[in-house]
């Protein structure tokens, strides 16, 4: 047998072999992308928050929290002259909360949902009041003020945030 | 944060609980007498003058002419000397008044008779940042912005010692508009921290006052407990922005409810007609004249160390000279009621140093609108009668110079925040450079 059949017969054997390796390993399951957003929080997750609510902003985000619904126009110009009229501004946003309290229509979570969940309330308030999650002392701390004390009720805690220096920030 | 803002802030988080605060309020008042209302702990050191000053920024821009002139007889005779009847030519457009009380502030003090506003625009905005600020100023002044140096309101709860409470300060405007700015500025290592409580009562004292103010929860002692130790959980959190007070002067928390029980109580008693003729005036009450009255409530309630309390009702001139007579009497009416409310109210009377003085005058020549008395009307712009106005400074015997008349030319506008100063005690503490004026020392015993 010379070398040129030799090698002709020797590829004629191998090329079946190579072929199929070659075509198991080029077998594999497509891989499918799936393109989506990621969802984003946007929220702050600290509790820096350097601006001032102005005038407008406090009365009008103040008023939806506590009656779900938009500030009519001449009511929050009425309402930010009375604002504009006292320089104590921590005294004068107490008064027109306290004011809105007391309100027949005033549209807060009753005590009973709230003690079903606790820590669900917990949550919700800081997110609708303070525009973010409690961290895990706020929540920690709070969940258990409220269990141990069954006289706080969501108003007080409304006011309490309400009131609070955190809450004239964003 | 400096030793001043430590002690403010420790005021703004409430130590006592709310049933302690009732039994200190039934005891301690008898007790510490020189806590509430003064803030003081001690009694009044012997620097001082007096314990209390009112300042009436007789304003709207009043010339000499008609006032310590009384070229259209005497206007003023609440605070005047003088029984000259007023001249027939603005008689039919006065507006009827009843008897000035007492005798005139002229008798019971020094009337500096040719004061002078002596540089910066005559506007009103102008005007009353420098008898506040106790500087002139000389370049146009935003209307929008707090003024650039200190108001006397800071001047004295900052160089005080201790510390007075926003409860000791108050600023009683007649309007909105840029007047609420002039209750701090913002002059650096001073601004809100040590402002005044600004009030503008012809707004709060409405209906609209009534419908978002008056009926508020009222929280029980337990409630306000757990109000208490609930904010404390959020505040706590929180870093507050304590280079600016959080952009407003704030009481404490003691007084807080002292004032929000005094505004709720002043809006039943509008809503129940009793300030509907409080002075017995009728018709003829005008808005400055509710301003001086919602101005005494708050010294008979509070007793503040210090009060600025304004009117304006004379720049009616600008359109009607005779309506301005007329608004110049009233105002006249008012100051001399206010001097009378002073001296009935125990803790400030005969311990109470009143300065009057408008912001600036009125020109020589008048502009070419004329009134249905055939009087022509008169602006402010800046030329030298503008600039002449007349200051008083009325006070008990034995402390004031009673009876005093300066007719020579003698003190100007940024004098009056000096004097306050020596007169509450603390114009040494004062840094130097800050006020350019001089104390009105012709004027005390």
């Amino acid at each position: 047998m010379n070398m040129q059949v030799y090698k002709s017969n020797t590829v004629r054997r191998l090329f079946l072999p190579v072929l199929l390796l070659l075509l198991i390993g080029a077998c594999k399951k497509e891989t499918e992308y799936i393109y989506e957003v990621d969802p984003v929080t946007s929220r702050k997750e600290d509790i820096n928050k350097g601006i001032l609510k102005s005038t407008v902003e406090f009365i009008s985000i103040a008023y939806s929290d506590l009656f779900g619904e938009t500030i009519p126009q001449n009511s929050l110009g009425r309402l930010t002259l009375l604002y504009l009229a006292f320089g104590d501004k921590f005294l004068i946003e107490d008064m027109l909360i306290k004011n809105m309290l007391n309100s027949p229509v005033v549209s807060l979570p009753d005590n009973q949902t709230m003690r079903s969940d606790i820590p669900l309330f917990v949550k919700n308030a800081y997110l609708k009041l303070f525009n973010r999650e409690p961290n895990e002392l706020e929540s920690f701390t709070l969940q258990k003020y409220i269990t141990e004390d069954s006289q706080i009720t969501p108003e007080l805690v409304y006011y309490s945030m309400m009131t609070s220096d955190e809450y004239r920030y964003y | 944060m400096n030793t001043d803002t430590t002690k403010i802030m420790s005021e703004y988080i409430p130590r006592r609980s709310f049933l302690k605060k009732t039994a200190m309020a039934a005891a301690g008042a008898f007790a510490v007498p020189y806590i509430l209302p003064s803030g003081r702990l001690f009694a009044a050191s012997g620097n001082r003058i007096a314990n209390h000053v009112v300042f009436c920024l007789f304003a709207g821009g009043i010339r000499n002419i008609e006032s310590v002139r009384k070229e259209k007889g005497n206007l003023m005779p609440g605070i005047l000397n003088g029984g000259a009847s007023v001249d027939p030519s603005i008689a039919a457009g006065m507006d009827a008044l009843p008897a000035v009380p007492g005798s005139s502030l002229q008798s019971q003090g020094t009337l500096f008779q040719e004061f002078r506003y002596a540089a910066g625009p005559t506007g009103h905005f102008n005007g009353h940042s420098t008898a506040i600020t106790g500087s002139y100023t000389l370049q146009d002044l935003s209307i929008k912005e707090p003024p650039k140096m200190p108001t006397v309101f800071e001047y004295y709860r900052k160089h005080s010692d201790p510390v007075f409470s926003p409860a000791n300060a108050w600023w009683v405007a007649n309007t909105l508009g840029p007047y609420p700015s002039l209750n701090y500025s913002t002059y650096p290592g001073y601004g809100a921290l040590y402002g005044a409580n600004y009030i503008q009562p012809s707004t709060l004292f409405t209906e609209d006052g009534l419908s978002a103010l008056a009926n508020p929860r009222v929280f029980s002692s337990a409630e306000g407990e757990k109000i208490t130790k609930l904010k404390q959980l959020f505040n706590n959190s929180f870093n507050l922005n304590t280079a600016d007070n959080a952009g407003s002067i704030r009481n404490y928390a003691s007084e807080s409810d002292q004032i929000q029980a005094f505004l709720k109580q002043q809006l039943l008693n509008a809503q129940a007609g009793q300030y509907n003729n409080p002075w017995g005036a009728g018709s003829s009450m005008n808005g400055d004249m509710y301003n001086v009255f919602f101005a005494e409530k708050i010294i008979e309630e509070f007793k503040p160390e210090l009060l600025v309390v304004n009117m304006q009702g004379v720049d009616v001139c600008h359109s009607n000279f005779t309506e301005y007579c007329n608004n110049l009497r009233k105002a006249d009416f008012a100051v001399a009621h206010l001097w009378q409310t002073i001296q009935n109210t125990p803790g400030m009377a005969n311990d109470t140093i009143l300065i009057v003085a408008p912001e600036h005058g009125r020109n020589l020549e008048p502009n070419t609108i004329i009134d249905p008395y055939g009087q022509a009307a008169i602006d402010h712009t800046s030329d030298a009668t503008s600039r002449e106005i007349f200051c008083l400074v009325v006070g008990p015997p034995g402390k004031v110079v009673q009876g005093q008349n300066i007719t020579q030319v003698t003190g100007e506008s940024i004098d009056i925040v000096p004097t306050i100063a020596h007169v509450l005690g603390f114009r040494d503490s004062i840094p130097q450079g800050l006020l350019e004026g001089r104390i009105l020392n012709e004027s005390f015993i």
